[in-house]
């Protein structure tokens, strides 16, 4: 290997760094700057802001969108078996039973350890499937 | 090929069945951890012993690649290959993965309603780990890495309430999901260049290299480095090693055995199995970068654990220095892979009961670990102070014990690959290593006579250390049982 042979990867990194670094300067020098306080703000036009735009919600809807994917996946599995499933024969539908039943699983985990329970505040979720005990968390 | 490719997932298979159970359990009859102990102790030992299986399969002329969905006779991709590489896999991870969680009970005990989770999370890692080992597809290689990887990131920082324990788990995903994300985009370029995803096989990547003269090698080089560095960060060699001392730091020290021991096997295994046995027609390419790494690894782990007081972070640094001394036995292809699989069958017990020691002195859920905090331990327990001695031997390449016969092993291997100046520098740096190796063996045989504050350690502990140092030290005094052995775990 000669260092010669990674010359146009060298040229394109350079090219890139170039083209966004040209593309900054020659803004800052041709644009006219003449910023007011109505051009400064988050949006020139439309409705005032009236709070920050990013605001606390829920984390439920992430233990939602977790159990959402598991599912998800699942059914990208599913199309590919079931396009070939007559070749497959009885060991395909073993396989896929066998997938089904640990996804299946998971959701019973979760599912007792509270995740589906709208309204339960975290603290009774985590003791739903294994009694309180001495933790470090409190001892920490 | 018949039942036999049910053996050659055997392992995996064993595991995720012992961690579908643990949760399973969990989710029924609540909570026991009595219940869960024998369950991780048998997948892993089972596991092991499927690995045997697989050995004597392989011995019998056996092996080969499987999953090529042999009914539809338009993919000849395969999936799992059982060769004695990967059976050598699975009978160590296996082992080291029982000594391990032995090892990691103390901490299990302690983290109560958790425990389900940590008990199946170590299962799931170790199975991604031996499929990092046991596929010839790169795709899958990647897969069983995240596999891995997630469950580690989760182990690391499975005190949620410590502040160090989640830094150390956001560090190490961070800085992990790169590694992986420039792992993926190697496979990608390598993908590009060669047209093919697997290593064996219809259309492989040896096939190309066989066919092809690659005249522009470009795209080949980008996408190669790239899965060396994806690689080299997960065994932390040097220049990617950055994270080790604080995640092994900051993590729970009851799970730091089971993540770095089990990391650094399958970071070999795969490294192996890419670059010996796919890219090994390259060898001219990548072996210069490896060297450079290998010593770059050596002198900086070396160095850095010379000014460590943190015991954790002292073997995170040796750890780095040993990725070095390992990457020597890479350098030479298909005849340094016995000496890296016996390096990688001694070794990891050593990292396994050094933390089952730290472990027990500093408590499972400590994030830090002062090599003081070992003064006077040869008094305090005498067994562990002394076994505690026999890892720091087993490390530093003391003659006698598994770590000197494993280093012996790599410099021949480098030598006759030519790498000569690169053994040079190797046993400079295992010399200067015997000064912080010999601190804590001093630490822990010095001290006042009226510090007696006694440390009873656990059984568990006990067993997890007790196994560690029988193989240090049996491996180091009759080597060549495991020469023999590791002699054929070679790739297809």
């Amino acid at each position: 290997m000669e260092l010669v042979d990674y010359l146009p990867i060298a040229l394109l990194t350079l090219l890139g760094i170039a083209f966004a670094g040209v593309s900054l300067v020659l803004a800052r020098v041709l644009a006219p700057s003449n910023p007011t306080p109505e051009k400064l703000a988050p949006y020139e036009c439309g409705i005032v802001p009236l709070q920050e735009p990013v605001q606390r919600f829920p984390v439920k809807f992430y233990l939602v969108a977790m159990l959402f994917v598991i599912f998800d996946v699942e059914i990208i599995f599913l199309f590919l078996w079931a396009v070939r499933m007559d070749q497959f024969g009885w060991a395909g539908i073993a396989t896929v039973v066998a997938f089904m039943l640990m996804l299946i699983e998971t959701l019973a985990y979760a599912w007792k350890r509270g995740a589906l329970d709208w309204n339960v505040s975290h603290r009774t979720r985590t003791r739903r499937v294994v009694a309180p005990e001495a933790t470090i968390e409190k001892a920490a | 090929m018949g039942n036999a490719s049910y053996l050659a997932v055997a392992f995996e298979g064993i595991l995720l069945i012992g961690a579908l159970v643990v949760l399973l359990v969990a989710v029924v009859a609540g909570r026991s951890r009595a219940v869960w102990a024998p369950i991780a102790g048998a997948s892993f030992l089972l596991a092991a012993l499927a690995g045997v299986l697989q050995w004597i399969e392989v011995e019998n002329g056996g092996g080969g690649m499987f999953f090529s969905a042999q009914n539809l006779q338009v993919i000849k991709s395969p999936m799992v290959v059982l060769d004695g590489f990967s059976a050598m896999a699975s009978i160590v991870l296996g082992l080291v993965g029982f000594t391990a969680m032995l090892g990691s009970w103390d901490l299990v005990a302690k983290v109560g309603k958790r425990s389900a989770e940590f008990v199946a999370l170590s299962l799931l890692a170790f199975a991604g780990l031996h499929m990092m080992a046991a596929t010839p597809n790169l795709v899958v290689i990647f897969i069983g890495l995240e596999t891995a990887s997630i469950s580690f990131y989760v182990l690391a920082g499975f005190i949620r309430a410590d502040v160090k324990s989640d830094e150390s788990a956001l560090k190490y995903f961070l800085l992990g999901s790169l590694a992986s994300a420039l792992f993926l985009y190697g496979i990608a370029l390598t993908f590009a260049a060669t047209g093919s995803l697997t290593i064996y096989g219809v259309n492989s990547i040896r096939d190309f290299f066989s066919e092809t003269v690659v005249s522009d090698p470009g795209i080949l080089l980008v996408g190669m480095a790239l899965m060396l560095v994806g690689l080299m960060f997960k065994i932390s060699a040097a220049p990617f090693h950055q994270w080790a001392p604080d995640v092994y730091q900051g993590a729970p020290s009851g799970a730091v055995g089971l993540m770095a021991a089990g990391v650094k096997i399958a970071g070999f295994a795969a490294l192996g199995r890419i670059f010996v046995g796919g890219f090994i027609s390259q060898i001219d390419t990548w072996g210069p970068i490896v060297a450079v790494i290998a010593a770059l690894s050596m002198v900086i782990g070396t160095t850095m654990a010379l000014v460590q007081t943190d015991m954790k972070r002292l073997v995170a640094y040796s750890g780095v220095a040993h990725s070095g001394y390992l990457l020597l036995t890479l350098l030479a292809g298909v005849e340094g892979m016995s000496a890296m699989w016996f390096y990688l069958a001694t070794y990891p017990f050593m990292i396994v009961g050094t933390f089952a020691i730290i472990s027990t002195v500093s408590g499972p859920t400590s994030t830090s670990s002062p090599i003081e905090a070992m003064r006077g331990l040869s008094r305090r327990s005498p067994e562990m102070g002394w076994l505690l001695a026999i890892f720091m031997f087993g490390m530093s390449g003391m003659p006698f014990f598994a770590g000197f016969v494993g280093k012996i092993l790599a410099f021949i291997a480098a030598g006759d690959a030519g790498y000569i100046w690169l053994v040079v520098v190797a046993t400079l740096t295992t010399v200067i290593g015997f000064a912080f190796y010999l601190r804590v063996v001093a630490t822990v045989f010095s001290g006042e006579d009226d510090d007696t504050t006694m440390i009873d350690p656990t059984l568990s502990s006990r067993f997890a250390v007790v196994i560690g140092a029988t193989v240090t030290v049996v491996f180091g005094i009759v080597p060549w049982i495991l020469i023999d052995v590791v002699r054929d775990a070679l790739p297809l």
